[in-house]
């Protein structure tokens, strides 16, 4: 059984991985059912509202606009393009929330909590759920499935704001974005590739080098002697160790942010992904790193080939691999935080400010029960939702009466026979 | 790359051993068809997600109950197009005591069983949610009760090659959830449920997290207090100190007391208990293991030996203990069909194994005390 086996038994790759033209059907039907719902919605919603004033006699100056606005034109909805965008401002500002945090989450539980909120919105829209409500759950639920623990009151007083955030708006939505992840948690980052790949960069230059599986001959003088040799890299480094150091820096910085924003973990694998970012960091590294798997060079001039890199048997894979990871680096590269750009801040806006008018207002908090016209909760939580909320408080102050240590009763009990 | 990402991991698509299940519903997942592109649009009664999750739904029925614990109701179920074929399906309970949304044992059991897919780690075909937001694991059945069954039961009389056989199987399946980076932390005889065709499997995923990243600490707090290991115990805990002593100092007489010499560091540990010199136990050697296990053999004994090293850097990994030629002397091992087995269904046994809490003793005075000290450490 080989690696690639293993990782195509993941959910990450069963279910969570695409080409583009998938990913983009994909997120058109999401769109389309969404829009559809939306605009019945907010028809269902104008009917409602018309009866009641007619029925009161008196029009509710509030939602006016809103009301004249959809008698107008048909209700104007998000464009799977424009959903895209919306979803990944969100995106950034998870990285943000989990920055405000003392001590900052670690880069692994958030960047897992932007994958469940790329991964939620492929099969919902934000029309329906508004990103804002999702973001904050997507990013408790990643502590818990990441083994970062904090409890949920912990994580709720660290968000910032001018209202506080409640726990309940926090976790509502919680068991409908583990319906949208499919029930899938893990998800495969590049980061522990990168280290490992770094950890046998620094090896090779201090002479403990590996030879690759396929490439035995190597010995660690010659990796060593070789990686000295490598054509200059995008900045002047004191030694090859402190050249891999800034490498690694610059890499997971990219992993950090353009490898979560764009579709990368849709379109490849979490190798593909580092050694893309990699490629970027420093390209002769890259380029070394790979010849010591795979043999090489393929285009180098400078190095003497080595005679058996000339009847190299894995010049195919190497040649294919080559051409997947340009398109993945080209991907990375493409990225601009949409915060350091203003065009595409006006943009966003715009999309915003369309987006305030095809928010499906049927999938607010209970509905039924908020009368017309005063905000609902932004949690999508049921009815029996709130009702087992209620249950659980209840029960909480009980277990709080009977005891004030964290490890329960039963032990305490235990301890005191001792 | 997958074209078609929205294929469920059904019964056809795992490793499970073939005779185990018969799902033959399952074939017709494969190659898998997007669920969505069946729905019409016009229908769009519900959101994209939702129809997924329906589409999961319909596929099983629930039967009888055969199980119920503090942590989940266990039914018997099988495909809607297939009435022969048997699944098990776990309904978590909501935990009124935990707050914070679904419990930690909950989301650890999916994840880690949605990634592992091997002969001798129990399947998880699906999950889907039902209504009140339930949360249903779709596994395995496995029918033939566990590994404590067997070992408790003085009329089941099993052999060298038998032994063999079970621990060949519990060797596979921890190597492949350490080949995938997932730590069980929880591996004991009643958390082996045993297959119709006799394969075992490793269930209960409730304590599992995957290897820490290079740098990050783990917790010492895990795996149900009797089965573990002397570095666990000497970990930081905030357990009394009377009980760990015990158990290290019941450790120390069978396998001899660790010392800087056998187990360089060992003193550093924050919870170290330095023995008094006069009641030191010398390191046990071959002929011990022998001794005790008489059965294993000379080899076995060696292999026992190798993994049950005091010192942690010493002891034998899960691959390397896969190689040890033990496996390959005579006898060969027993092959499934003829392995010892109860006569009587162990389809309760199996409710009564999924429904309980990871770390959790059936019974006696450290009930609930493993996932209670879990909690703590999750601070």
């Amino acid at each position: 059984m080989i690696e690639d086996d293993i990782y195509r038994t993941s959910s990450q790759f069963r279910l969570w991985s695409y080409t583009e033209a998938s990913l983009r059907s994909l997120r058109e039907k999401t769109n389309a059912i969404a829009s559809e719902r939306v605009r019945a919605a907010l028809r269902r919603a104008k009917e409602a509202h018309q009866s009641t004033t007619s029925a009161n006699g008196t029009p509710q100056t509030g939602s006016d606009g809103e009301g004249k606005k959809m008698d107008d034109k048909e209700i104007d909805c998000l464009t799977p393009e424009e959903e895209l965008a919306f979803v990944r401002f969100y995106c950034e500002k998870t990285l943000e929330l989990g920055e405000t945090y003392k001590p900052a989450l670690p880069t692994m539980v958030r960047a897992t909590a932007i994958q469940y909120l790329k991964r939620f919105y492929l099969t919902n829209s934000p029309m329906t759920y508004h990103p804002k409500s999702i973001m904050a759950c997507a990013l408790f639920l990643a502590t818990k499935t990441d083994n970062y623990y904090m409890s949920l009151r912990q994580f709720a007083e660290g968000i910032p704001g001018k209202k506080p955030t409640t726990q309940e708006e926090v976790i509502g939505p919680e068991f409908l974005l583990m319906q949208g992840l499919r029930f899938t948690f893990d998800v495969r980052h590049p980061f522990r590739g990168l280290e490992g790949g770094i950890m046998e960069l620094q090896a090779i230059a201090e002479g403990q080098g590996q030879p690759g599986p396929h490439l035995t001959h190597q010995t660690p003088q010659q990796l060593q002697q070789k990686l000295l040799a490598i054509s200059p890299g995008p900045v002047r480094a004191s030694s090859i160790s402190d050249r891999i150091g800034r490498a690694h820096g610059t890499t997971r910085e990219i992993l950090k942010t353009a490898a979560q924003m764009t579709d990368a973990y849709f379109l490849y694998t979490p190798s593909q992904i580092w050694l893309s970012a990699l490629l970027l960091a420093d390209r002769p590294l890259a380029e070394f790193y790979l010849d010591t798997k795979l043999g090489g060079p393929l285009t180098s001039t400078d190095i003497k080939p080595d005679p058996s890199d000339l009847q190299n048997p894995l010049y195919d894979l190497r040649t294919k691999l080559l051409r997947v990871l340009t398109d993945c680096s080209a991907l990375l590269q493409a990225y601009q935080p949409l915060s350091s750009d203003p065009g595409q801040m006006a943009d966003l806006q715009r999309i915003a400010k369309k987006h305030h008018h095809c928010l499906n207002p049927e999938k607010k908090l209970a509905p039924k029960r908020t009368p017309a016209g005063t905000e609902a909760s932004p949690a999508p939580a049921s009815e029996s939702e709130t009702e087992r909320l209620a249950k659980k408080r209840k029960l909480e102050a009980e277990k709080a009466r009977s005891s004030q240590d964290i490890f329960g009763p039963e032990l305490v009990t235990e301890r005191t026979k001792q | 790359m997958a074209a078609s990402p929205f294929a469920s991991r059904s019964p056809s698509m795992t490793v499970a051993s073939p005779n185990t299940l018969r799902l033959r519903a399952g074939v017709t997942d494969w190659p898998p068809r997007p669920a969505f592109t069946s729905k019409p649009l016009a229908k769009a009664d519900q959101e994209l997600t939702e129809q997924l999750n329906e589409d999961v739904r319909q596929k099983y029925v629930k039967d009888k109950k055969l199980g119920e614990g503090t942590y989940a109701v266990v039914f018997l179920g099988y495909l809607r197009n297939d009435p022969a074929s048997k699944v098990a399906i776990k309904k978590i309970k909501v935990n009124a005591e935990y707050k914070d949304g679904l419990t930690m044992d909950a989301i650890r059991e999916v994840k880690y069983l949605q990634e592992l897919s091997h002969p001798n780690v129990i399947a998880l075909h699906d999950v889907f949610s039902s209504k009140d937001q339930n949360l249903n694991l779709v596994l395995e059945f496995l029918p033939r009760g566990d590994l404590e069954m067997l070992i408790k039961d003085s009329d089941i009389q099993y052999g060298l090659a038998d032994i063999k056989a079970w621990m060949g199987m519990l060797a596979r399946g921890v190597w492949f959830c350490h080949e995938n980076f997932v730590l069980h932390r929880d591996i004991k005889p009643n958390n082996l449920l045993i297959a119709s065709d006799g394969e075992v499997k490793l269930a209960d995923f409730g304590l599992a997290r995957s290897f820490a990243d290079p740098y990050l600490n783990m917790t010492h707090q895990v795996i149900t207090r009797w089965y573990r290991p002397p570095e666990l115990l000497y970990g930081r805990d905030n357990t009394p100190v009377p009980w760990t002593y015990d158990q290290i100092s019941k450790i120390c007489d069978a396998f001899g007391t660790p010392t800087e010499a056998n187990w360089p560091g060992v003193s550093k540990l924050p919870n170290y208990i330095p023995t008094d010199p006069a009641s030191i136990v010398p390191l046990q050697g071959r002929e011990f293991f022998y001794r005790q296990f008489p059965t294993a053999g000379p080899v076995g004994a060696d292999l026992l030996m190798a993994m049950c090293s005091l010192d942690p850097r010493n002891r034998i990994t899960a691959v390397e203990a896969l190689r040890h030629h033990w496996w390959t002397i005579d006898p060969r091992p027993t092959r499934n069909e003829d392995l010892p087995q109860k006569q009587k269904s162990g389809a309760k046994k199996m409710g009564d194994d999924l429904s309980r809490r990871g770390g959790q003793i059936d019974d006696g005075p450290f009930k609930n005390a493993a996932r209670q000290l879990d909690f703590g450490a999750m601070k």
